[in-house]
């Protein structure tokens, strides 16, 4: 078991009650996609793993280890292991398309050498095959906010992978790319799955996308779980019931 | 297996809890503000307009007793006012009943509140139409124009001089500003000092400090170092050194805060530390405002150290001083001829520089 969630709850200090007793488990290799509605909870649920935010209560595990309370150069250290990709990518703009990828790579390399910016030859190297994994080598000098949105998404990808994340989470990345862009960029995820045996959790809005690559399928409303199983069994009155009565399934090709 | 954490969580009782609360806090804040607004309008009613304009008495007699006693009177009409929920301050806090009373009150008392300020205003700047256009203060006026428009270029190599001597002091002001500034920015920045209690507190208290700096014009920071250093050149360059740092240090944090946070958790999620997720996350975000901040400021800083000279602070303001106590209009001519063009070239080339870099 790669990762194991207990029992999650995350209340804002607004009040919001967004994850109410979240319980999974994730194998390894798994490609799992989290489906729901805006707000119902998928994104603070990633982000509960990787410990952008902290779970109210519940537990995490990952790899076995409870991290849902450790502190410091431990919770870096997991989270190096742990890579993520954003809906809006989240790239430094006025940077390099290498150094942004080489930015994965923080985690394990000393402060004084990534301020100087100091990099060893093999960084460089393993840099320009993440850019190649996604089909970007040539990009790597040009400064990142130049490129189109799917290109950017590459470039996060190709970050994410420096890490040599066990565990890659994906924040609906795909959301605010065109049709054509997301079937490709899926299609990278799935090529990581596959090729690295990096296990997948995706946010996804489009059912056709969750049909094609999810191993898995969890959706969230309200903050709860109401449906785990595979994405083949996800019928019509699944469908209205995780997206309400009145919902239409849009077809992305 | 991990064991089920219990989970006792109403988040629709804390959301309701928190409303109540909310709104009794704004009660004593609307009780408060409308006990001012009741005490300020009677003072300005009686003192300002009645008394000083309608009665025309120019030592207005005081006695602490009058005072408290309008202010105890203010303090059960505002109180009451309040409580009615049809008041002004009522309103600005949004806990005012939804009807026309409310409509009306409101409406009145804000229009009643702008008007005795601006005629309490016009009384107390002792406005004046005749004497603009009186025959002696026209003449005298048009003496001094009349020198000031033919200006002496005898002591024209001086005043270049002193001229250069203010954009130096200017200059060395803004570099010698920019280390601590960044330094300081950094720990002046809401967002990355609010994770825990201790930075929270450095946060607040240099943000204090700052405020306290910043609120003293650079014209008194001048006097305060020419009695501490000596008058010259030095005195004006320290403070606007003082100034600046203090000033830039607020813009520069405020841009700070109002960086994309996506850049920061993308960063943070590789596992990079606090500095890595400064440097990289943050730094590039902030690097051009920052250099345009700094631009501007020397470009205002010229301006600032030819006035902080007429306090002993250095440079053309100090010689313009010289020659208007000696009442020699036509250099003064030349020297606010000079200081004018400098200040226009200077503001056109930072303008240029901060487009090109952007």
């Amino acid at each position: 078991m790669i990762l194991e969630i207990q029992n999650l709850h995350k209340v804002y200090n607004n009040g919001t009650h967004a994850l109410k007793g979240v319980s999974f488990e994730v194998k390894e290799g798994e490609f799992l996609v989290v489906i729901g509605l805006s707000g119902s909870g998928k994104s603070t649920l990633l982000r509960s793993i990787n410990r952008l935010i902290e779970p109210t209560s519940g537990a995490v595990r990952f790899l076995g280890k409870d991290i849902t309370h450790i502190k410091g150069e431990e919770l870096r250290k997991i989270k190096s292991q742990i890579g993520m990709v954003f809906q809006q990518f989240n790239l430094i703009k006025r940077r390099s398309v290498l150094s942004n990828v080489i930015n994965g790579k923080l985690g394990s390399l000393g402060t004084i050498n990534t301020i100087l910016e100091k990099y060893s030859d093999e960084v460089y190297k393993e840099a320009y095959s993440c850019l190649e994994i996604v089909g970007i080598g040539d990009k790597a000098k040009v400064r990142a906010d130049s490129l189109s949105g799917g290109q950017q998404q590459r470039v996060a990808i190709a970050r994410s992978l420096m890490q040599n994340p066990k565990l890659l989470l994906a924040d609906e990345p795909v959301a605010s790319l065109d049709p054509a862009t997301s079937n490709s960029i899926m299609q990278y995820f799935e090529k990581v799955n596959k090729d690295f045996g990096t296990t997948v959790i995706c946010n996804l809005h489009f059912l056709s996308l969750v049909r094609r690559y999810a191993t898995r399928v969890i959706a969230l409303k309200a903050g709860e779980i109401i449906y785990e199983g595979l994405p083949s069994d996800i019928n019509e009155g699944w469908f209205k019931t995780i997206y309400g009565e009145e919902a239409e399934e849009v077809e992305i090709k | 297996m991990i064991k089920n954490t219990d989970v006792d969580l109403f988040p629709q009782k804390i959301i309701s809890d928190k409303k109540k609360k909310d709104d009794k806090f704004n009660l004593v804040k609307a009780i408060l503000l409308d006990i001012f607004f009741v005490f300020y309008s009677i003072i300005v009613v009686q003192r300002a307009i009645y008394l000083k304009y309608i009665m025309d008495i120019h030592d207005l007699p005081f006695s602490w007793n009058e005072i408290i006693i309008l202010f105890i009177a203010s303090i059960l009409i505002g109180t009451f006012w309040a409580l009615t929920r049809t008041s002004l301050s009522c309103k600005l806090f949004g806990i005012a009943k939804d009807n026309n009373v409310t409509k009306w009150t409101v409406e009145i008392f804000a229009w009643f509140l702008f008007d005795i300020t601006f005629i309490a205003g016009w009384v107390v700047t002792k406005i004046s139409i005749v004497s603009i256009f009186s025959g002696e203060g026209l003449a005298g006026a048009e003496r001094l124009f009349g020198a000031m428009f033919r200006p002496e270029f005898g002591i024209f190599d001086d005043a270049l001089f002193a001229m250069i001597e203010t954009i130096y002091i200017a200059l060395i002001a803004t570099l010698i500003s920019i280390p601590p500034t960044l330094i300081l920015s950094f720990f002046t920045a809401r967002n990355l000092m609010k994770d825990n209690k201790i930075s929270f507190a450095v946060y607040y208290i240099l943000r204090l400090i700052l405020n306290f700096v910043r609120s003293i014009e650079p014209l008194i920071w001048a006097i305060i170092f020419s009695v501490w250093v000596g008058i010259g050149p030095f005195a004006g360059m320290i403070a606007l050194l003082v100034h600046t740092i203090a000033s830039n240090a607020k813009l520069y944090s405020e841009a700070i805060e109002g960086i994309e946070e996506g850049p920061v958790e993308a960063i943070s999620a590789t596992g990079a530390n606090k500095v890595q997720i400064v440097w990289h996350a943050v730094v590039p975000q902030i690097i051009l405002p920052f250099l345009s901040f700094t631009i501007y400021r020397w470009d205002i800083n010229v301006r600032m150290a030819t006035i902080i000279g007429l306090v002993g602070g250095g440079g053309i303001g100090t010689m313009l001083m010289q020659y208007q106590g000696l009442a020699r209009w036509h250099e003064v001519g030349l020297i606010i001829l000079m200081i004018a063009f400098v200040v226009w070239i200077m503001d056109y080339i930072s303008a240029k520089i901060r487009e090109a870099i952007y």
